[in-house]
Formats: structure tokens, C-alpha cells, sequence
């Protein structure tokens, strides 16, 4: 692949990173952002963005191109996979979204140019404006490119030198961003650093950690906790640790003429980044008394998941999971020797695909990769008894349900914990407006100054 | 009780126990398949054993013929001990795979680790224990020889009745002729294994006052337990020359862990034992026989890759997760491995461990990946 030498990921993978090479890429990316940068208006980069996310979306787009020939080698996603997720993603970049976001997260675009009026506030004579941080690092964990994709995308909007540091193995497709923005504007380019080493690298990590303002990373629990640990206390933390997601079927959609869009809708969450990513459903519960019985709707989404794997295979997965896989396969085939209450469904000959229905209403984790347990249900409430375990830890939950019941659920998933409610087949599409955990994504980011005018005396 | 399993039993029995039962399996033929490695010894006639074992254990082990027959595969139409069903080592987690009544089980091993809520269990009976115990005592006799000092860093059996390992260490011990205080592992209140310190500490600073070689047996985080110790206090022991360490199994959280390059170098350091005379061992609870990583003392053949060999009465196959088929030379896959040793639960158990096949021995590589459905540590899964 022939892309310029600039960022530190770009380096062939023989070149060592040295500690004083990170403080020298710090202190320019901070010269870069003072000079190009800070003083550019929001709309000027929402328009860059905008761009940015048009180009990605054309066919013969060069970063596109790149993505979807290298990515299924780079990543192990297959091209059919990358190509949706991609797709899926950037149609969210447009001028609309952007202004919704800034809307959402700071009452409106012009907040991060100049001080800005009350607005709503209603005849308060005060007036704020938001800074986004100076230099802003992001721990970004995994292969899943979406929640670097958004980190750096955030970052530009609060006008923020940022250095990212991709977990070993996970920097291709962040870094074709990056170089999709850099081809469209240099000078923006000039204020993203992106490089790639093994975690807990304090070396490394305490040069880039000491210029921080703000440090964001996702991971596992014990890998925030160690960055959290090593952090100076001026610096400001935002940690997104692992969450998990699940669905939720309710009686009313299985009928025969509405079945299979809901079979369908349930496939697509499964295989969106091959079930990877923290909004990914480990688990659907399928309600019971349905026309078409939740057994029934778990053999059809087998069905339905082999049709898939012949125009969207699976990606290519480490033995360890093969092996993850194989084994839990292995036992749920000795379990249904004995059990008339497990059914389970595979592909043959390699471990693309999985279902495995079981009354057990306790929430399981899947061994992901398209590995999906259906479980029935009498009805909500014993899914909200079967996920506590993993209360405080749920992501998504992805409903199929007529209009007329979504509020009435979303409100019973919401009142429990749960921090997103969408549609099935949808969950792996959260909006650009989406509250990453539950929190302000951009919100987070920024700090506020406020502006108390003094009021005007009366005449006498 | 049925009396095919108990005939098989005491014929396996004086097969190992017989002055040629741990011969060395050697190649007698250059070309062969990985699935028929050719061995001679006390189990030359392996795959005729197997397959009789496998129609015993089929017709007196209800649990496993449940899960042969679900698969299809009976002795009416499994004619090669690779074609034998295998369970996975978590079932014995949700199914009493035995073919011994409720009646008939004084004994019952668990699987060990500290985040599970529900262990293997592997039940025994005199009889099978006669077997568990004929099988290690061989194989180990045959690494480690009948006489000498050996320091166990595991609690007594007394306060570890299920587990498999120290039942294998107790007969050990019982065959050295040795008092119980070479157990130097006491079980805390917390149910976690703990070292006498001072204990161990006393015993190695005499055995390395003398010549006489000492052999330190115990789990992975026993050593590092005691390796962090010796660390802490600042000692570097010389144990005499000829001294071992036989280390086994995983870390389960119990210390940090570390990885086994690392720890032997550590051993070498503090211990004064270097890396030749360090043996893993490789065993579990679903299992009745061990495999250890240095080649036996009659083994003519020697290897620069240290791999674990099995006794001639227990085989490996490495299986491609992704196809389910035996995995080629050189390939990873997970282990299965078939245990003659294992009459009375059932013979062939997949395990979730991964490993490569090296010639006719195997290398472990590590585990399948959140290969525990149930039970499991929840955010680590």
C-alpha cells in the first residue's frame, strides 16, 4: 500500500518509537494546532468533515479503495462486512448531523467561535462559550474502527491537537482517516498524530499522558484502570470500558407476514463487525407465544445467517476463538444429547456462524464472531430478571416490537440501566448524535466559559 | 458394577504396572499418518484397547452413549479409535459422565479454579482409582524415578480431598516412602492455597547445605508465590546439583501470572536450578494420566524443542477448531486426547487447550479463547 510516511503509523514496522520521538510529536502537533487550528471556525470544519465523509462514501473514492482492498488482510473483517460498516458510518457525515450534534451538545454550532446568548436559557443576561482541550490523546483499543473514527472526529470539531494511539495490529483503518482528512486539508492533517504499540508502554504512554489535557480510551476494565493510574492528576479522563448488548422480540412482530424482516433485522446486528463491537447483541430473547414460536424464530435466523455467510462471510478469527468457538459448540452438542430445552444450529466444517437456543433466561456472553444465543421469554420482565447480571453493563438493547409497544419498553429498559434503546438492526448504527455510555460524547470534551453581563440599571 | 469395565480395568492395570509399561514409544515406521502414530510398548494393540473400551463405556456410561448417539457414532459404525467420540472436559461440568451408580462413587475429583461456580466433576471408585494411580505412578516414576527427597508446595490431601493432582502427589509421596510434612501447602480460610513459607524456605536453605539433590513439585502460582518470597526476603538459593522442579498447570487468578520463560529464569535465579531440570507437567481432573515435557529417561530419542509426551496408554490428537478434522503437523488445534486410563468416565475428552503436533509428542501453545460459558468471571468473558 503506497501511502505517504505521515504519521508515525505509517513507519515500517521495524522502525522504534523512542521516547523523546513522542515529546517531539507532541510539542509540533500543538505548534500545528495554535497556528492552523485553534482560530478555525466550526463550520469550516464541519464542512472539511462533510467532505471528508462524502469521499469515503464514493465508490472509487482512494481511501475507500484502500480500505476495502487491504482492510480484509489488515483487520480480518471480510470486504462485504467493512464495506457496510464503512457505509454505514460515514452516511452520518453531513452538514444536518454535524449541526445536530453541536445542537445537542453545546446548544448549538456557533458556541465553540464566539460567546453565544442565552438562547433558551430565557432572558438570563449571561453568555458562554466552549474550549475544547489544547492536546487531546486517545487509547483506542481493538480493530473495531468506529469509536476511533468518531474519537478523532470529535476532536477536530473542539479544534483539539490530538495523538492517538492505536492498540498493536489496530491502527490501518484509523489511519486511512486520518489521511483522508490530511489529503483534503493539510493543514488539519498536521494536528492528528497516530501511532501503534503495545499497551501499557509507560515509556511511551508518560510522554504523551504528560502533554495531555484530556485522555480518552476504551478497553477493558483493568486496562482503564491502568491508564487512569498513570495519568497526572490535571489531566481530565474519559474512559468507555466494555459493555455489552442484547435483544428483545416481542410476540407481536412473529407472525408470518412480519417474521422475516424481523429474522433479517436480528442477522444484521449479528453480523455488523462480525458481532465485535460493544453494541453487538450476545443475546436475543424472543418472547413466547408467538405465531411463529420463538424456537422457531431461532432456526429461521440460523437459516437466514448461513444465506448471509455466502454474500457477508465472517471475517478470519484467531485460533484462540476459532478454538472458543469449537469448544462451546462441543458442549452444547453433549447438553442437547440431553436436554429437549436446547436446540442448536452451526455451520458446517468451520465455526462461521452459530445459534444456540436455550431456555436458560440469564443473560450469557457469546464467544462473539457470530456466535448468537436466542433465548424465549414469557415476557419483559424476565428479561430484565435474566440481564441482571450485567446491570450497569449494557450497552444497546436492539427491540423488535410494534410502534404502539416501543415507548411503553423503552421506558421499562431505560428505568433499568440500559443507555441506548433502538430499533433491531440498528444497533450497530448508533447516530452521529449518539451519547457514547450514556454521556455527552462532545460534551465531555469541552469546557465552558460563561459570560455574566452586567444587567442594565433602571432609569431611577 | 459392570464387569467388562472392571476386566478392562485390571487388564490396563498390569499392562502399565508390567516392567514394560512405560516403555518409551518409539517410531517403527517412517511413513505414517498423524492419526496412527505407530508406538510399541504396553499398548502396541492402542486402537483395538480403544474401540473395546469405547463399546464398554458406550453401553454402561448413559451420559456419553446419549451424546454418541445424538452424534451418530456408535461401535456399530466407529472403526478407528479417532473416530471415538470425545466430550468436552465442560460437560463434566453439567453431566455425570461416569458409569459408576451414586452408590458407587466414594471419591469425586473436581476441576480446580476459583472463579467457577460449578467444577468438572470426575467420580471414582477403588477400582478406578487403582487405574488413576498405576497410570501417574508410572509415568511419573518414569520422569522422576522411585527414591529421593521431594517437597510438595500443595496443601495435604486431607484438606484437598478432590483435588486430582494432590491425590496424585499423596501417591507420590506414599511410593518415596515420605512423611506427610513434605506437603508444605496449607488451604487458607478463603479456600485458596497458601505456602508455609518459613517451611519451604527452612527445607531448601538445608537441602542446599548438603548434596543431596532435592525435586520441588507444585503449581505455577505456588512457585510464583514462592519465587516473590525469595524476592522479598532477598535470597538466592543453590539447590545441589540434580535438584528439580515439576511445575504444572495454570494461575486461575491465584497470582499474577507470568509466562513460563519468565518463570523458569526465575527458578534458575533464585533456585539454583537450571532450565534442563525443569519438567512441566500436563494434566487435569477429566483425565487419569499426565503428560510431562522432557523426554523419559530411556528415551533414546532427544529433541532441542522440549515437548510433552503422554504414556504409551493415553494418545493426542491436535483438531482444527474450523473443521473439526485433525489438524496437520505444525498446525495449531485444540488437544483431544484419548486416555485408556480413563475406564470408568469416559476415554476421550476434548480439552480446551490448544497445542501443536511435534512429531509424536505436542507443544501447548495455551487456551481457547472465553472457552467458559457458564460461571465465568463476567466482564473478563
Amino acid at each position: 500500500m503506497n501511502l505517504p510516511n505521515f504519521f508515525l503509523a505509517d513507519l515500517p514496522p521495524e522502525a522504534v518509537l523512542s521516547p523523546q520521538m513522542i515529546t517531539e510529536s507532541c510539542h509540533t502537533l500543538k505548534r500545528n494546532r495554535e497556528k492552523y487550528l485553534r482560530n478555525r471556525t466550526t463550520d469550516a470544519i464541519v464542512k472539511t468533515l462533510s467532505e471528508a465523509g462524502a469521499e469515503w462514501l464514493q465508490p472509487d473514492g482512494k481511501f475507500r479503495k484502500l480500505a476495502l482492498e487491504h482492510g480484509p488482510a489488515e483487520t480480518g473483517f471480510s470486504k462485504a462486512i467493512l464495506e457496510k460498516g464503512l457505509n454505514g458510518f460515514f452516511r452520518q457525515f453531513t452538514p444536518e448531523n454535524f449541526q445536530a450534534l453541536l445542537e445537542q451538545e453545546i446548544g448549538g454550532a456557533q458556541r465553540l467561535d464566539k460567546f453565544t446568548g442565552p438562547g433558551t436559557d430565557g432572558g438570563s443576561s449571561r453568555q458562554s462559550i466552549v474550549n475544547g482541550p489544547e492536546f487531546l490523546v486517545h487509547i483506542a483499543a481493538g480493530n473495531l474502527p468506529n469509536p476511533a473514527w468518531m474519537s478523532l472526529t470529535l476532536g477536530l470539531l473542539t479544534r483539539s491537537a490530538q495523538f492517538m494511539k492505536c492498540a498493536s495490529g489496530a491502527s490501518f483503518l484509523p489511519r486511512l482517516f486520518a489521511h483522508s482528512v490530511y489529503e483534503l486539508d493539510h493543514k488539519l492533517g498536521a494536528c492528528l498524530e497516530l501511532a501503534e504499540w503495545r499497551g501499557g508502554n509507560i515509556d511511551l504512554e508518560g510522554r504523551i499522558f504528560a502533554e495531555a489535557d484530556c485522555v480518552t480510551a476504551t478497553g477493558g476494565d483493568d486496562a482503564l484502570a491502568a491508564i487512569r493510574g498513570e495519568l497526572p492528576p490535571k489531566v481530565r479522563f474519559l474512559g468507555y470500558g466494555q459493555r455489552v448488548s442484547f435483544g428483545f422480540v416481542t410476540r407481536e412482530v412473529l407472525r408470518d407476514e412480519t417474521v422475516s424482516k424481523v429474522v433479517s433485522d436480528a442477522a444484521d446486528d449479528v453480523i455488523a463487525w462480525d458481532q465485535n463491537g460493544c453494541l453487538s447483541p450476545h443475546v436475543i430473547y424472543v418472547e413466547e407465544r408467538g405465531v411463529v414460536e420463538s424456537d422457531k424464530f431461532a432456526e429461521l435466523l440460523s437459516v437466514e445467517l448461513a444465506k448471509r455467510e455466502a454474500t457477508e462471510p465472517r471475517g478470519k478469527i484467531s485460533v484462540e476463538e476459532s478454538a472458543g468457538i469449537a469448544s462451546r459448540r462441543d458442549l452444547y452438542a453433549a447438553l442437547t444429547a440431553h436436554r429437549g430445552d436446547i436446540k442448536f444450529w452451526s455451520s458446517h466444517e468451520s465455526t462461521a456462524w452459530t445459534v444456540v437456543f436455550e431456555h436458560d433466561t440469564r443473560f450469557q456472553f457469546s464467544c462473539l464472531n457470530r456466535f448468537i444465543y436466542v433465548k424465549p421469554v414469557p415476557d419483559v420482565a424476565d428479561v430484565l430478571q435474566g440481564v441482571d447480571a450485567v446491570h450497569g453493563k449494557v450497552s444497546t438493547v436492539g427491540i423488535a416490537a410494534p410502534p404502539e409497544k416501543m415507548a411503553e419498553l423503552a421506558l421499562r429498559f431505560a428505568r433499568w440501566g440500559a443507555t441506548r434503546i433502538c430499533p433491531l438492526g440498528q444497533m450497530q448504527n448508533p447516530p452521529l448524535t449518539w451519547r457514547h455510555d450514556g454521556r455527552p460524547a462532545l460534551g465531555d470534551l469541552v469546557t465552558w466559559t460563561d459570560f455574566e453581563i452586567k444587567p442594565q440599571m433602571d432609569a431611577d | 458394577m459392570s464387569k467388562e469395565l472392571s476386566s478392562f480395568a485390571a487388564r490396563l492395570r498390569d499392562r502399565i504396572s508390567s516392567p514394560a509399561g512405560a516403555e518409551v514409544p518409539r517410531l517403527i515406521a517412517q511413513e505414517r499418518t498423524f492419526s496412527e502414530t505407530p508406538h510399541v510398548g504396553c499398548c502396541e494393540d492402542f486402537a483395538a484397547l480403544a474401540l473395546e473400551l469405547f463399546a464398554v463405556q458406550f453401553k454402561h456410561n448413559a451420559a456419553y452413549r446419549k451424546i454418541c448417539e445424538a452424534r451418530n457414532l456408535t461401535p456399530s459404525n466407529v472403526k478407528q479409535w479417532t473416530q471415538i467420540p470425545a466430550v468436552p472436559t465442560s460437560a463434566f461440568k453439567e453431566l455425570e459422565l461416569t458409569s459408576l451408580t451414586p452408590e458407587e462413587r466414594p471419591a469425586v475429583f473436581h476441576s480446580s479454579g476459583t472463579t467457577e461456580q460449578k467444577p468438572s466433576r470426575h467420580f471414582h471408585n477403588a477400582e478406578s482409582l487403582a487405574v488413576y494411580e498405576a497410570s501417574l505412578w508410572k509415568w511419573f516414576e518414569a520422569h522422576f524415578g522411585s527414591a529421593g527427597d521431594l517437597i510438595f508446595l500443595t496443601p495435604p490431601p486431607s484438606q484437598a480431598p478432590h483435588s486430582s493432582l494432590i491425590h496424585m502427589f499423596e501417591v507420590v509421596r506414599q511410593r518415596y516412602g515420605l512423611s506427610e510434612s513434605a506437603f508444605r501447602g496449607q488451604v487458607a480460610v478463603d479456600g485458596s492455597w497458601a505456602l508455609d513459607f518459613a517451611a519451604v524456605i527452612f527445607n531448601l536453605q538445608t537441602a542446599g547445605d548438603s548434596d543431596k539433590p532435592v525435586t520441588l513439585l507444585g503449581t505455577a502460582f505456588s512457585f510464583v508465590h514462592l519465587l516473590d518470597e525469595l524476592v522479598e526476603k532477598n535470597l538466592m538459593l543453590q539447590l545441589p546439583p540434580g535438584s528439580r522442579v515439576m511445575e504444572t498447570g495454570g494461575y486461575k487468578n491465584r497470582s499474577r501470572a507470568l509466562p513460563k520463560t519468565e518463570l523458569h529464569a526465575l527458578v534458575t535465579a533464585r533456585l539454583g536450578v537450571p532450565r534442563e531440570n525443569i519438567i512441566c507437567e500436563y494434566g487435569m481432573s477429566e483425565l487419569s494420566s499426565q503428560a510431562y515435557d522432557l523426554e523419559s529417561k530411556s528415551s533414546k530419542i532427544r529433541n532441542a524443542e522440549r515437548q510433552f509426551h503422554f504414556p504409551p496408554w493415553a494418545r493426542v490428537q491436535i483438531i482444527s477448531p474450523e473443521t473439526g478434522l485433525e489438524a496437520a503437523e505444525g498446525e495449531t488445534g485444540i488437544i483431544r486426547i484419548l486416555d485408556l486410563a480413563n475406564v470408568f468416565s469416559v476415554a476421550a475428552i476434548q480439552t480446551e487447550d490448544l497445542g501443536i503436533r511435534r512429531g509424536d509428542g505436542f507443544e501447548l501453545i495455551g487456551r481457547a479463547r472465553r472457552s467458559e460459558p457458564r460461571g465465568c468471571s463476567l466482564m473478563t468473558a
